[in-house]
């Protein structure tokens, strides 16, 4: 058969170069580590190659930084439709494997976070809702403090990730520093940063509240009317913030599923004023819209 | 250099271009052989159609009956009763014969086929034969589905008026990956090419996405996502699939198959009829044959009218001067198959389990094959799902074939003008591939409903002090141990360079393209240099070929844990 030989050729050439690139790292590391390093290494070897590997996965798959996972899906569907196999024949198994490795880092909270991480760019979560899972990871057996930047206070001076680089990042979006892994380096130096911080924001917090204030630490979306609004906010307390979410976490654990439903729950009465009311401030709008090109034409 | 074009242009190919895009003559015909039916479907340039023998019929029976002449097939040929099938002279539920050595317990449950199953219980191919002429005349599941797959070729042929060469066709999702290389080698010897080979509930996806693209372009709706969750439950096995489907694009998301369905239902009515009836026909005798024959087709024909009756009178003489008077109703029918009824369940739960879906969230019921007619089948599908009804739009009997011919047009680059061919199925490892590590354990590389085409590598190291050579054994399933999967090949790596245990980098990389070719790749490298040390391996898998239910027993023998590997600890 012609066509298997023609295809050997065509798999054994990439994968040359990978087995190389990987034993340039002696740590093993895991899946998405490997081929960012086999990327750094190929850089000076086919530029057909480093243009292949080094795009990285949004690039790809052709969606922005934080699109979220309905976006996400379509965008891998409709270019595995272009490159499949299936469909364009042999010539589509390089890069249809490519489309699927992005595909699965991507659609994956914990790989995703991982990869974002790893090539440097801090994605804005869309998604609202706490999720439980701390930013930053441990580095050897958890402790019951954990660092934690506020970043409203923060001045993005670098010392902490000049003293502590494995411990600190900085957020080159945002201009300020943030805990990447949690004694990612000896104590001294970490002891050594946190006295640094000329404007002394970072604190030390316990290891339960951590993930509650990474989350709330985060920008999250405003929600606009209009020309007002809009844009993206933080607690201006992160800490004062942290605390009344926990407790609402924890009252939300406490009552049991059904007796939050009837809480949601309304009366015909207040479901009818609700609907009364949201009607007139539609309304309003509309009939502000409505004066407004009034005033525009005449 | 003068005249290339003259010889690399085949005749075929230009009346082809010249006659519109839809009668390419290179159009692959999909084939879903059951254990029990079979058909034939192609895409006719504007929809997928079902093909008919001589008799007028779209689905014929799967078997193949020795002669004294040629043998003849269930295409061409008709028995007027269903008993002279069961003479011992017909071979057929050769699906699920084909690649299992004679330890498997799907082979000694066939030992009460009409015809002649031997098993030695070594680890070999057990022995088959048809009754002609009074003489057991050996023969192959091979052979058998070479056979059937000539008359099947035939028939496409005088149907098409052209000669068929490529073909899709339809597995079961439990096959493993040496089970579907003696699908091509039957292939092969029928003089067909196999284009694709697609698990038959994601040829069932497929359709599934054809049928959404088209009302999404009737009612100008949105192309959202459907999550689709198919069973398929033909006579010899299960399958289950979950597939997430939006424009045109059919996305496998797990599936899950076991070696269960019909034969073991009639089986264990048979048992609960006549119960030492194994012990009767075990001999294989004139009469005993006969008998069994008779109860076969007694029982098979009660199950059928319990598909639409709460009970049904067996009445039935065997002819040795046994009779069998007897009314059986459903909850006795359901009682005596609980156990494949449970293995049903199981198998659902575990593949919306893979496919991180709940219930709730998927769309529609599939459920399709023969035995989908069995209430109790319904019902418990439609119990896991919490749903009241079953997808509607699809024939049961049909489905897995016209989504085969879909395939093959997709697949031969076929394009048509109204967009009903815009598909395209991305499917999934249905069992995991790896090799023995750390001891006697199988250790994946690429896992269970990886998307494929998948690539994926993993690093292994020495377990002895100046080991120079490593004996990487590929294993395909899902036991923690390697005794417990299938061996799929091995392979020596020579020329390790001395060095202390743990320091050599084996790295092995398995890559499976998209029409299900798997290789693996295996390379050294000594830390400190850049160089691979030795020339990097390439195997095409599976290689093993007859008797691999011993072979890794006597490699095992031959080298012990001398040659053995570990997984390299990941670090964090």
């Amino acid at each position: 058969m012609p066509l298997s030989v023609v295809s050997i050729c065509q798999i054994s050439l990439p994968i040359a170069p990978q087995v190389h690139g990987r034993f340039d790292t002696n740590k093993p590391m895991s899946r998405w580590r490997q081929r960012c390093s086999v990327t750094r290494c190929c850089y000076n070897r086919r530029a057909e190659e480093r243009a292949r590997a080094g795009k990285n996965y949004y690039e790809l798959l052709g969606v922005s930084v934080d699109s979220n996972a309905q976006e996400i899906k379509e965008a891998y569907r409709k270019l595995q439709k272009k490159y499949h196999p299936d469909i364009v024949g042999q010539k589509g198994h390089e890069h249809t494997l490519l489309l699927n490795e992005a595909y699965k880092v991507l659609m994956r909270d914990d790989l995703r976070r991982d990869y974002d991480a790893s090539v440097g760019h801090q994605r804005v979560r869309y998604e609202t809702n706490y999720s439980g899972l701390s930013y930053s990871s441990w580095k050897g057996p958890l402790r019951p403090h954990a660092l934690f930047v506020d970043e409203n206070a923060c001045i993005g001076c670098r010392e902490c990730t000049h003293h502590a680089s494995n411990t600190f990042e900085m957020d080159e979006a945002l201009g300020c520093a943030r805990v990447k892994v949690q004694y990612g380096d000896d104590d001294q130096n970490i002891e050594v940063s946190v006295d640094s911080c000329p404007v002394n924001c970072i604190h030390w917090v316990d290891r339960e509240e951590l993930a509650v204030l990474e989350f709330l630490i985060q920008p999250q979306p405003k929600e606009g009317y209009g020309v007002f609004g809009g844009g993206w906010e933080r607690p201006a307390n992160v800490f004062m913030a942290a605390n009344s979410l926990s407790k609402q976490l924890k009252q939300q654990a406490g009552t049991p599923r059904n007796a939050r439903a009837t809480v949601d729950e309304e009366t015909p009465a207040q479901a009818e004023a609700r609907a009364n009311a949201s009607m007139k401030i539609k309304m309003e709008r509309i009939s502000r819209l409505w004066n407004w090109v009034n005033e525009i034409l005449g | 250099m003068a005249e290339p074009e003259y010889t690399v242009a085949s005749d075929s190919e230009t009346t082809g271009e010249e006659k519109s895009s839809s009668a390419f003559p290179e159009i692959a015909i999909g084939i879903d052989i059951g254990t029990s039916q079979c058909s034939v479907a192609v895409w006719n340039g504007s929809q997928v159609e079902l093909l008919k023998n001589t008799r007028n019929q779209k689905v014929m029976r799967s078997y193949v009956t020795f002669k004294d002449d040629a043998p003849s097939g269930g295409v061409s040929n008709q028995h007027t009763h269903e008993l002279e099938m069961l003479s011992g002279a017909s071979i057929f539920n050769m699906k699920r014969l084909i690649g299992r050595v004679d330890t498997d317990p799907v082979v000694h449950a066939s030992k009460s086929l009409p015809f002649l199953v031997q098993t030695l219980d070594i680890g070999v191919r057990p022995f088959i034969a048809a009754l002609v002429n009074n003489v057991w005349r050996s023969t192959t599941p091979e052979e058998v589905l070479a056979i059937f797959l000539v008359e099947l070729r035939a028939m496409a042929e005088i149907a098409l008026k052209r000669p068929i060469r490529n073909v899709v066709l339809t597995i079961p999702v439990s096959f493993s990956r040496f089970q579907v290389t003696r699908i091509e080698r039957a292939c092969a010897m029928a003089g067909l090419h196999v284009l694709r080979l697609m698990p038959e509930p994601t040829a069932v996806a497929l359709l599934y996405a054809q049928q959404q693209q088209q009302t999404i372009h009737e009612n100008m709706g949105s192309g959202c996502e459907k999550i689709a969750l198919i069973f398929n439950m033909g006579a010899g096995y299960s399958d289950v699939a979950v597939s997430a489907t939006a424009g045109g694009v059919s996305q496998i998301k797990a599936l899950a198959g076991s070696a269960i369905g019909g034969e073991d239902m009639l089986q264990n009515m048979m048992r609960h009829l006549l119960p030492d009836s194994e012990i009767i026909f075990s001999n294989h005798g004139i009469n005993e044959i006969k008998s069994m024959g008779l109860l076969r087709v007694a029982t098979q024909d009660a199950i059928h009218r319990l598909s639409f009756e709460t009970s049904v009178q067996i009445d039935v003489d065997l002819g040795n001067g046994s009779k069998i008077c007897k009314v059986v109703n459903q909850e006795e029918f359901q009682e005596v198959n609980r156990e494949v009824f449970e293995k049903c369940e199981s198998l659902i739960i575990q593949c919306l389990r893979d496919a991180k879906i709940e219930p709730d969230d998927v769309t529609d019921i599939i459920a399709v094959g023969g035995c989908s007619f069995i209430p109790k089948i319904k019902n418990l599908i439609m119990t896991i799902c919490k749903r009241q009804e079953l997808y509607k739009g699809i024939n049961p009997m049909e489905a897995a074939v016209c989504g085969a011919a879909l395939e093959g047009a997709v697949a031969s680059g076929i394009n048509d003008p109204f967009g009903s061919l815009d598909l395209l199925t991305i499917q999934v490892t249905p069992l995991a591939i790896g090799i023995q590590a750390d001891g006697n354990n199988f250790v994946p590389i690429i896992p269970r409903n990886t998307t494929m085409p998948a690539r994926k590598e993993l690093a292994f190291t020495t377990v002895h002090d100046n080991q120079t050579e490593a004996l990487i054994v590929v294993y395909e399933g899902e036991g923690k141990k390697v005794d417990e999967n299938h061996l799929l090949g091995y392979f020596k790596l020579v020329g390790i360079p001395p060095a202390p245990k743990g320091v050599p980098d084996i790295n092995v990389c398995m890559d499976i393209d998209a029409s299900d070719v798997l290789r693996v790749l295996a390379g050294v490298v000594v830390p400190g240099s850049q160089q691979a040390a030795i020339p990097v391996m390439e195997v095409r898998m599976p290689t093993i070929d007859d008797g691999h239910g011993w072979c890794a027993e006597a490699l095992h023998r031959t080298f012990g844990s001398k040659l053995n590997l570990v997984t390299v600890q990941k670090k964090i």
